[in-house]
């Protein structure tokens, strides 16, 4: 901030010199930008039509030398398999239960960081620790408190007298996907409390005091005055956290690799199978295209939101 | 906890004890599983596969972490690959990290800065198109780049891997710096032209400085994303080579022979330079985030 005063008190008693940058050459502009867009089209646009010709195409490389054009009958394949629609359902059940959780206890976490209480600054640092965990390192953790021999929640509950006997949490079709979610929260949900905390710190103090006045209480008070505030932040945090659950990879990789059976077998993971295990990139193509068009559908939601915040105008 | 104010003797009121208690709840939950973790890493093989469950290791050790720098020491019979190759991949995974936050903070502040303060054709096309790529699921482009990429000859290169994680953390960086060369005002800038600064050390002197806190956040995202990414480094690397941290851990997992206790202690090396770089800039990462994604 010292620099910036020297600047504006060198600007006194100083002439105007003509032909500095100006604010409309385009040239310029363009030229600032050539970088950037070169990486993004270079790795981002042109893999994604790419992508987009070789699900038209029978590829595999089990047998590279074949890539003849088949026109949509990859995608007629994925639409017609069981496991396609198999794979959506674990997808969507994932993603309703991770975000939803992770929603909910956002919201609780941040509403809780927002009051004041012993220790609040300390847990206001301390939410950070699941964030800074790389997934890979979450699985792995999480797949030892799972663990059906020496794992801690075995150890917990049967101390606590939850359960008779230790269980295979992650070889149970049902308790696996819990698992599996559960991991996936907890690595997730601190990202949503730093945003939802950011959104209620921003709202005026003296809204409260005037409704206060007014005898709203509770509940009201939260309907009426926190939550118009954080409507928008919600959403967003609502369709970010759903982005990331449907690309959620790493920690399926490690935690449960789809199982038991194809208890965990999400589309993304699906993708995985199908392009790397079965090197079938032509169907493997086809099904990352699925991946991407559900995406594409929400990222159009989220550009929606920005454009009524007036965002794009900026 | 108990205040005296005046005359009356004042005990905590309800809610500040029922917030309390429910903060004691939120840090066990984050704490918990994280230190089961951290104490593995310092317990002997036995003591972590005993049953129950031992939580705090009865005789504490380094070996798990003193393995690593002599992988084939006194426990070379055990200690697999992924021991091997743990401290190389720290350094791999750094200077990935590293140089993708370098490249991000150069190229984002070349172009935020024409998003912030340029007016010219397809401005908003750009806008959306920085934005549409950061949508995009890695999964999505995964193919097509691992073909880019062997064809360039690039597979198990750092170099390949930096320019993965440019292209999708970019996007972000761009919409942040914007947002912050869009909070100073022109003035300043203006000032430092009349002055007779060319663009680029007005950039350097004026600009660069006063967004000083969104570049270090911007870096510190794209560090972030670049450290922890599983899946284009599992895919584009093979050798220890450009091998970085999580594929390495992962690597313990696939291994059955490799010691749990080993394991853990690589996991929380991966774990260490993100951490300190959280806590570090917590208050940076709040404001970062909020401007980038809302804008205030």
């Amino acid at each position: 901030m010292a620099r910036l005063r020297d600047v504006s008190s060198l600007r006194r008693g100083l002439h105007r010199r003509s032909g500095a940058v100006g604010y409309e050459r385009p040239f310029f502009a363009y030229l600032l930008n050539a970088p950037s867009l070169l990486a993004v089209l270079l790795l981002a646009a042109y893999p994604i039509v790419y992508s987009a010709w070789i699900s038209l195409h029978k590829y595999s490389l089990k047998r590279p030398r074949v890539f003849d054009f088949v026109g949509f009958s990859n995608y007629l394949q994925i639409l017609q398999s069981q496991e396609f629609w198999s794979a959506l359902l674990v997808t969507l059940e994932f993603t309703a239960l991770v975000v939803s959780l992770v929603v909910i206890l956002g919201l609780a976490i941040a509403i809780l960081l927002n009051r004041r209480f012993p220790g609040c600054g300390l847990l206001r640092g301390l939410i950070l620790l699941p964030w800074a965990i790389p997934p890979v390192v979450n699985g792995l953790m999480w797949q030892w408190i799972y663990d059906s021999n020496v794992g801690a929640l075995n150890g917990l509950l049967l101390s606590l007298g939850l359960i008779g006997e230790y269980r295979g949490w992650l070889s149970d079709p049902t308790s696996a996907l819990i698992a599996l979610v559960s991991a996936d929260v907890w690595n997730t949900v601190p990202l949503a409390v730093i945003f939802l905390l950011a959104a209620l710190q921003r709202i005026p103090r003296d809204l409260y005091d005037a409704a206060r006045v007014d005898g709203g209480s509770g509940f009201q008070l939260f309907r009426h005055v926190t939550f118009p505030w954080i409507a928008q932040p919600l959403l967003i945090v609502l369709i970010l956290q759903t982005l990331s659950a449907i690309r959620a990879f790493d920690v399926i990789y490690v935690l449960t690799a789809g199982g038991p059976g194809t208890a965990t077998t999400t589309l993304t993971w699906k993708t995985y199978l199908t392009t790397f295990d079965s090197l079938d990139f032509g169907l493997g193509n086809a099904y990352a295209y699925s991946v991407s068009f559900i995406t594409l559908c929400l990222a159009l939601i989220y550009f929606r939101l920005l454009y009524r915040r007036g965002e794009f105008e900026a | 906890m108990i205040k005296r104010t005046g005359r009356t003797l004042e005990l905590p009121s309800l809610a500040t004890i029922s917030s309390t208690l429910a903060g004691v709840l939120v840090a066990i939950y984050i704490l918990a599983p994280f230190s089961w973790l951290l104490l593995t890493s310092f317990m002997r093989e036995q003591a972590a596969l005993s049953v129950p469950p031992q939580s705090i290791p009865a005789q504490p050790t380094l070996a798990n972490y003193l393995t690593f720098f002599d992988p084939s020491g006194t426990r070379a019979v055990v200690g697999s690959r992924a021991a091997e190759q743990t401290l190389p991949g720290m350094a791999n995974s750094l200077i990935a990290a590293t140089g993708t936050a370098a490249l991000n903070v150069i190229l984002g502040t070349l172009a935020g800065y024409s998003l912030a303060r340029l007016d010219f054709r397809g401005r908003s096309i750009l806008l959306v198109v920085y934005l549409g790529s950061r949508m995009l699921p890695g999964i999505a482009v995964i193919v097509p780049l691992y073909l880019t990429v062997r064809t360039l000859g690039l597979i198990d290169h750092l170099g390949a891997l930096v320019i993965t994680y440019l292209t999708f953390t970019l996007p972000f960086t761009i919409w942040l710096l914007k947002s912050y060369f869009q909070a100073i005002p022109r003035s300043i800038e203006e000032a430092a032209f009349i002055d007779g600064c060319s663009w680029l050390q007005m950039l350097r002197h004026v600009l660069v400085p006063a967004a000083a806190p969104g570049l270090v956040a911007a870096a510190m995202f794209a560090f972030m994303t670049a450290w922890n990414d599983y899946l284009f480094a599992v895919i584009l690397t093979s050798t220890i080579a450009s091998k970085t941290m999580p594929v390495v851990v992962a690597g313990f997992a696939t291994d059955v022979t490799t010691e749990r206790t080993l394991m853990a202690a690589s996991g929380v090396l991966a774990v260490v330079p993100p951490l300190v770089l959280a806590f570090f800039f917590q208050r940076l990462i709040v404001q970062g985030l909020t401007s980038g994604a809302v804008k205030d």
